[in-house]
């Protein structure tokens, strides 16, 4: 009985602490719905934490190829996920027009993109963390210019 | 060791709840709204654009003066390099705009340029360390007006590059030293926008 109450508490312990590992860094979040057409509703979750090490089973013929169509615009990406850490609560832009709206903002260590219009919504939720290390990761594919 | 794992256990089951769950969005909850006034020492650059059309459409972008200055020389793009925009007629129309400057810099406060057309009065002064541009277009209404105020200093940062490009970057850094000031303030019948800087990181209307 104790034997496999020290099994459990094991097992138990592992799932928690592998838990807490992988949520350390929050949540990548995409939520699109959409209330016109077909209404599609596309709702991503995933542990942010997950996404770099991800990135690692790609094949690298793969990572070479989207290194190489993000080689122009990544050093600007990772510039600016590694600046907005420093403003974790920051409005950035705001933009209204008639019923449309979209707001982009850092909240506690993430990105927050909210896009409003009739019959559609968009949120996002990024830690800038993981864009930060997403854009170096794919930084190191980049060809050397 | 049953007993020492027993003792351990809800410490242990604390600190991985707590890990578990301060990522998700507990901390978001019971967090309070973001201050108005930024981190010590912190100049952001606003931008508001205010349409009173139909639509209502509503503009306002506020940008950390550090971070613009950290991001943009990552962007190489079209003109835009290292910073620093390429201006080709930095010499306009026969008019030398650096050895203008130059000129405005020594000289004493004053208005230098008046024009008065049936179309816009405009007119460029040197107030107080500060060049104004102030037009006035005859064709909109009454009230239609734009202001520019740019801190000589700030001026003299743009134009420190070369002869025909502009250092965007240390004119950001120079209007970082700079108090709370609006840049820019355009109104006309339908569009009120607005160009400032100060320390607060939301804009307030």
């Amino acid at each position: 009985m104790v034997l496999l109450a020290k099994i459990a508490l094991g097992f138990g312990a592992t799932v928690v602490m592998a838990g807490a590992y992988t949520f350390r860094e929050g949540l990548l979040r995409v939520d699109v719905d959409e209330t016109r057409g077909e209404g599609h509703h596309v709702h991503v979750w995933v542990p942010a934490a997950i996404v770099p090490m991800a990135m690692h089973f790609v094949p690298r013929d793969r990572m070479r190829n989207a290194g190489e169509r993000a080689a122009d615009f990544m050093p600007l990406v990772h510039a600016v996920a590694k600046e907005l850490q420093k403003y974790p609560e920051a409005e950035l832009v705001e933009v209204h027009d008639g019923r449309q709206y979209v707001r982009v903002r850092t909240h506690d260590g993430k990105l927050l993109i909210d896009a409003e219009e009739p019959g559609q919504t968009v949120h996002v939720s990024c830690p800038l963390a993981t864009i930060d290390d997403v854009s170096r990761e794919l930084a190191t594919f980049a060809p050397a210019s | 060791m049953a007993n020492s794992t027993r003792r351990l256990f809800p410490v242990l089951s604390f600190l991985a709840a707590s890990f578990l769950f301060d990522p998700l969005g507990v901390r978001a909850q019971t967090s309070t709204s973001a201050s108005s006034t930024s981190g010590h020492g912190e100049r952001w650059l606003h931008v508001r654009v205010i349409n009173t059309n139909s639509k209502g459409e509503t503009v306002r972008v506020n940008v950390p003066l550090d971070m613009a200055e950290k991001v943009l020389p990552a962007i190489d793009h079209d003109r835009l390099h290292n910073g620093k925009v390429r201006i080709g007629c930095m010499d306009c129309d026969g008019v030398d705009v650096r050895t203008l400057f130059e000129a405005a810099r020594g000289a004493k406060d004053g208005e230098y340029v008046t024009v008065q057309s049936n179309d816009a009065d405009i007119s460029v002064m040197k107030k107080d360390g500060q060049m104004l541009v102030h037009v006035h277009d005859k064709n909109k209404s009454k009230d239609s007006r734009i202001e520019v105020k740019v801190p000589m200093k700030v001026v003299e940062a743009l134009l420190s590059g070369t002869k025909d490009e502009l250092d965007i970057v240390a004119g950001l850094h120079a209007l970082a030293g700079q108090g709370d000031v609006e840049l820019v303030s355009v109104k006309d019948d339908q569009n009120t926008i607005r160009v400032w800087l100060d320390s607060k990181n939301v804009t307030t209307d």
